[in-house]
Parts: structure tokens; C-alpha cells; sequence
């Protein structure tokens, strides 16, 4: 484990001067341009007005209605993809079974399928044309167009993102640790508990901060589903969008600015995770 | 180590060894050493056979390795008898009861892994431990009775005063002893190992040796271990069995697998050999010029001369004496190793005593060499 970084390290100090120099200004220049410039924007247009009419915007009916239900769909989500996702993991990485490739690739499906289509997934499934449709609106139930619709929809599109932090961190811990606490006596839920939780419980966090960040930002699955009705099933992103479109641009950047700082606190989070995380998930003792 | 009762492992052990002997005996003593068979067994992997028709008899109380190269079938061995792997056909029986198919919790075995599987968010204590604090409550130890235990243990293995300390903070030796009170800590009947000295320096690797041995024997609870290293297998063990290609090939003392080697595998592959492919006929072992007594086989054949066994014929050309021409010495503390070529080009090497090689004459000048003993195998 500690041999690999200082290897890399020797390597470096061997390569000269100019192009260290040219490979970082590189790196600094396009996530600059890329990244920082665009962010700073969505505050700068924001605040063009002044403070008011920012915190005016946010404080706006439907926009607080906005913030309480993306809350609300990644309050939902993200603790369903976390059971998931380890459940998921626990399965693939520390068990062998037929089919087994076939689960990962379904696992992975969500990142590779455009939202887009994620949306129009559950509109034929659950949708008034749907399949279940003529069943749903006899019984009352509303899926779609609704806040269940965006919560299916964000599940989806959030799926893998605890589970693909997991698996590659539970193949390296392999299954001695578990081997061993079973062949001492350990029920396989005895096991999980004091074993297996506690070694992925790191990555279990950052994965779960990842998906907490994208099911709070999704946008294109939810639009599909959501029927854009303003107050009742608008989330933040499809908020931001409305108010660009009515051309309200300090609403608009103002929000965005509010779904960016709440970003942005996930990430920070993240950060300091990875500064308190000690060595205990890396592979091998 | 009688404070506490006895780990519930298989209900009626006793009972049963009366029916399978006959015998009306006196009540076998809570913790007796256990007797383990292994009856045909069969195992493979979605690409080969593991083990083939394997049988195994492990006198109570012993301690046996498993020798073999990699890929033999040793460590799956272990394994099924762990209770971690099922065979598809045979049977492993503990003390005459069938356990093939129970759970590793109820068999009552103390594994160490390869790479020890320490817990590695846990104390050195805690992982100890953590087979007693697994129990159900009724047969938990109180928390006071757990603490003793753990340091009873961590002083069996020497590591007292390092019960505070985390995985990531032992050497590799240290960590080893750990796993190794950490299988003892439930007091198994049976004490099985993978590799248990593979990933250590040789300094430690001896030193740890002779630790399982002084623990095997305050312990006297029956010990299997898997090796591929045949010092390790013949220093250690009571008795070794060599397994090729998914088959036992030999079981017996270090001795008689050393001296007796029951096939050619065996020969070629515990101890030091020269290996001469060549035929039988009438009793007499040829290759080249080399003769050897071979009795009861006929046909092609292979034949092992240790390097101890070749000497220094007693004047050149001696009746039977092969010529060739010296190469290198090695002095090796009280032996020499020496290097040979034949007259018909084929490499011997040879051992001779320090003051035996003191007479060579310099290398690249000729001598000759007597074989007396060699082992004989027919080529299938």
C-alpha cells in the first residue's frame, strides 16, 4: 500500500521542470474555464441585483415548495439506495451465483440510459396509457405527474451510486474476515453487523453523500415525470428552469445558487470525510 | 482453561463413539482430542477437480500436514473440513459423526487464514474475543470470565500487554500469533491452518514454528496445517500427507515420507533428489550406465537418488562406480554441496561432509561417484 504513492512520487521528481509546469497550468486552466467560471456565474447573476431580490426569489412560494420537496424526494431516495446499494453489493461482491455479471450490468443500466428515457420508462409503466394505468386510476393512486412518479424516477437515475462505491471496496476486503467470524460461531447477521458494516462504513458514507448530491440535482428524468405543476411538483432544478424560461434571471440564478451552496455543503462533507477517514477501508491490514 | 463449559459443538460426540466401537467406556473427558476422517471425498471447481476420491485418517491429537504444491487440493481440503467449502460426494466425520454438511459454527474448529483475516477494525482484544462475544446469551461467557480469557491467550501466544493495539499496528508475526489466539479462543476442537508461516520472513517463520509447536502441545488439541513448504511439513508435523493433483498421494511420519516415498511424486518432491528416467529389467534399474537395485517392477522407469546417498567410490574406476567430471562446491556449514556432470552428460548433485570435500581435487577434474540406493517408481 505504501510502496505504490512513493513510486509515483520518485517518478515525478524525475520529470522536468517545464513540464510539470505546463501539465498543472493545463489542469488548472480547463477546470477554470470548465468549472469555476460557470459556477461563479450562477452567483454573480444572482446577487446582479443585490441581496434583495435573491433572498426575495427564494422566499417565494413556489420556490420554497421547490427546496421542501427535492428535501423531501432525496430524504426518500437516498436512504432507499443506500439499503440497496449495500444489500447489492453485499451480494455481488462477497457471494458467488448464475447471473451474476448480468446484476452488475443492471446495476450500472441507470448511468448508461439517457434520464431522459428513465423518465419515459415509468410514463409507460405507470403512466394514465401505462400498463398499469387503468388499474392505478381506479383505485385512486396518481404515480405520475405526481410526487411518487419523481421519487421512482429519481431512484432510478440514483441507483447505482452507493452500490458502484461499494462493490469495488468489498471485492478487495475479499471474504476472510467474514470466513473467519463465521467459522467462530457468527450468524450471518452477526456477521454483517460486526464485520462487514463496519469495515465499508466509510465508502457507505461517501457513496451516500454522491447519490444524496445527484438525486437533490436531477433533472432530466424528473422533468418527464413530474408534470411541471408550479407549487405542487416542481423540484428545484425544474424550478430553475421556469424561471429561466419567464426569463426571471435573478430568480432563476438566485435558486440555482441555493441548489449550487446545497452542492457545494455535500461535497465539503465529503471532503471532510475523506480528511477524518482513517486507513481502515483500504485493503489488507 | 477448565473455568469455563464446554463450547456446545456436536450433540452426542459420546454417543455415538460408543455405538461406532462397541466399546462401554469410560465417558471420554469433556475436551478429549478429536479424531477426524475424511471418506472419499470429492470437490470441484467450475474449471477442475479439487480433490478426487480423497480419504484422510487424523489421529486425535495430532498435528498433520497437508503438504502438496499449489493447486493440489491441500487448502480445499482444509476448507471442507473447516465446514467454509462442501464436497459434492464423501463424508467428514468428527469423532464418528458425520458433520459434512454442518455449518463451520457448529463443528468447533479454530481456522487461521492465510492472511490472518484479522478484523481490522477491532483491537487486537476485541478480535480475540469476538468468537465469545458471538455466542448466544446463554452460553456467553460474563464479560469478566471473556476479559480473563483474552488474556490468558494473549499470553499464551506472547503478545501480553498488545491487547490495546490495532492490526494495522503489529508486524506480520505478531498479527499471526493474534490469529492464532483468536482460533483458540473458542476453544476448538480441531485447529486447522492455511499457510500459516507463508507470509513471514524466514527469521519469524522459524521462530513461529516452534511456537505452534509449544502451543499444540499445551493445547493438545488435534492440528491440520497446509503447506507447500516440505521443511515446514517435516519439521513440524507428527505426521505429513502429500497431496498431488487432488489426490493423497502418502501419509506418514516425516521420516517415512522422507525415506519410503510411496510414489514417484513423493520422492521427487519431499526432499532433495536426482531424477534418472530409464527402465527395469530383471530386477535392475539402468539408465545410461547408472544401476540400481529395483525389485518387483518391470518396464520403463524413474528412478531418485538423494543427494546424501551418492559417494565417493573408494579408487577410480571401482567396480560400478560411474566416472564424471567435478563442478562447483558450496560449503554449507558441516556439508558441501557439490555438482557433477557423467560421462553421458547428465547433472548429479551430491553431499558430501566437510572433511570428505577437503579430498576433492579442483573442478573440472574427473572423479567418481557410487550410487548405492536410489528410489525405483514405474512410469504408468
Amino acid at each position: 500500500m505504501t510502496a505504490v504513492p512513493s513510486r509515483t512520487r520518485a517518478r515525478t521528481d524525475t520529470d522536468p521542470l517545464w513540464l510539470r509546469v505546463l501539465a498543472l497550468t493545463l489542469v488548472i486552466g480547463f477546470l477554470g474555464v470548465m468549472i469555476l467560471l460557470p459556477l461563479a456565474t450562477v452567483f454573480v447573476q444572482g446577487l446582479s441585483r443585490g441581496l434583495a431580490p435573491a433572498w426575495a426569489a427564494i422566499r417565494e412560494h413556489d420556490a420554497l415548495a421547490a427546496l421542501q420537496l427535492t428535501l423531501l424526494i432525496a430524504a426518500i431516495s437516498v436512504p432507499f439506495n443506500a439499503v440497496f446499494g449495500v444489500c447489492a453489493s453485499w451480494a455481488v461482491a462477497k457471494h458467488d451465483f448464475p447471473g451474476k455479471s448480468l446484476l452488475v450490468s443492471l446495476i450500472d443500466l441507470p448511468f448508461s440510459v439517457s434520464p431522459v428515457v428513465a423518465g419515459l420508462i415509468y410514463v409507460l409503466v405507470f403512466g394514465l396509457q401505462g400498463w398499469f394505468g387503468p388499474w392505478l386510476q381506479a383505485h385512486n393512486i396518481s404515480i405520475i405527474f405526481a410526487v411518487p412518479g419523481i421519487v421512482l424516477a429519481t431512484i432510478f437515475v440514483t441507483f447505482p451510486f452507493v452500490a458502484r462505491e461499494l462493490i469495488p471496496l468489498m471485492e478487495a476486503q475479499g471474504t476472510d474476515e467474514e470466513e473467519a467470524a463465521v467459522s467462530m460461531g457468527a450468524s450471518g447477521l452477526m456477521t454483517f453487523l460486526r464485520v462487514t458494516a463496519p469495515n465499508i462504513r466509510w465508502g457507505l458514507a461517501y457513496g451516500v453523500l454522491l447519490c444524496n448530491a445527484r438525486a437533490m440535482g436531477e433533472f432530466g428524468a424528473v422533468s418527464v415525470v413530474s408534470g411541471h405543476i408550479r407549487g405542487r411538483t416542481d423540484t428545484m432544478p425544474l424550478h430553475v428552469e421556469i424561471l429561466y424560461n419567464e426569463y426571471d434571471f435573478v430568480g432563476a440564478f438566485a435558486v440555482a445558487g441555493l441548489l449550487c451552496l446545497m452542492a457545494l455543503g455535500t461535497l465539503a462533507l465529503k471532503a471532510l470525510l475523506e480528511i477524518a477517514r482513517p486507513e481502515l477501508d483500504s485493503h489488507g491490514v | 482453561m477448565a473455568y469455563e463449559p464446554g463450547v456446545p459443538t456436536l450433540a452426542g460426540v459420546s454417543e455415538e463413539r460408543r455405538l461406532t466401537t462397541g466399546q462401554s467406556p469410560p465417558p471420554p473427558p469433556l475436551r478429549a482430542p478429536l479424531a477426524i476422517r475424511v471418506e472419499e471425498v470429492r470437490k470441484s471447481f467450475a474449471r477442475y477437480p479439487a480433490l478426487n476420491d480423497v480419504s484422510l485418517d487424523v489421529r486425535p491429537g495430532e498435528l498433520l500436514a497437508l503438504l502438496g504444491p499449489s493447486g493440489s487440493g491441500k487448502t480445499t481440503l482444509l476448507r471442507l473440513i473447516a465446514g467454509l467449502d462442501f464436497p459434492e460426494a464423501g463424508a467428514i466425520r468428527f469423532d464418528g459423526v458425520d458433520v459434512t454438511f454442518a455449518a463451520a459454527a457448529q463443528r468447533g474448529v479454530g481456522f487461521v487464514f492465510q492472511q490472518y483475516a484479522l478484523f481490522r477494525h477491532m483491537t487486537v482484544a476485541q478480535n480475540i474475543s469476538f468468537g465469545l462475544d458471538v455466542r448466544k446469551r446463554l452460553l456467553r461467557p460474563t464479560p469478566a470470565v471473556r476479559k480473563a480469557r483474552v488474556e490468558e491467550l494473549l499470553k499464551l501466544v506472547e503478545l501480553d500487554g498488545l491487547g490495546g493495539r490495532r492490526p494495522a499496528q503489529l508486524s506480520g508475526g505478531q498479527r499471526q500469533r493474534v490469529a492464532l489466539a483468536r482460533a483458540l479462543a473458542v476453544e476448538p476442537r480441531v485447529l486447522l491452518l492455511d499457510e500459516p508461516f507463508g507470509a513471514l520472513d524466514a527469521t519469524v517463520r522459524k521462530s513461529l514454528r516452534r511456537e505452534l509447536r509449544r502451543i499444540h502441545a499445551a493445547t493438545g488439541v488435534t492440528t491440520l496445517f497446509v503447506t507447500h513448504d516440505q521443511d515446514e511439513a517435516l519439521e513440524l508435523a507428527d505426521r505429513v500427507a502429500v497431496l498431488n493433483k487432488g489426490r493423497i498421494e502418502q501419509v506418514g511420519t516425516p521420516s517415512e515420507v522422507y525415506v519410503a516415498p510411496a510414489s514417484a511424486f513423493v520422492a521427487g518432491f519431499v526432499g532433495e533428489a536426482n531424477r534418472f528416467e530409464g527402465a527395469v529389467a530383471d530386477g535392475l534399474f539402468r539408465s545410461g550406465s547408472i544401476r540400481l537395485p529395483a525389485a518387483g517392477i518391470e518396464g520403463r522407469a524413474v528412478a531418485f537418488v538423494r543427494p546424501h546417498t551418492v559417494r565417493l567410490a573408494p579408487e577410480p574406476g571401482a567396480a560400478g562406480s560411474l566416472a564424471a567430471t567435478l563442478g562447483r562446491q558450496v560449503a554449507n556449514g558441516p556439508l558441501t554441496r557439490c555438482e557433477a556432470r557423467l560421462a553421458d552428460g547428465r547433472d548429479v548433485e551430491f553431499v558430501l561432509s566437510h572433511a570428505t570435500a577437503e579430498g576433492l581435487p579442483p573442478a573440472g577434474n574427473a572423479i567418481w561417484l557410487t550410487f548405492d540406493h536410489g528410489h525405483v517408481f514405474a512410469v504408468p
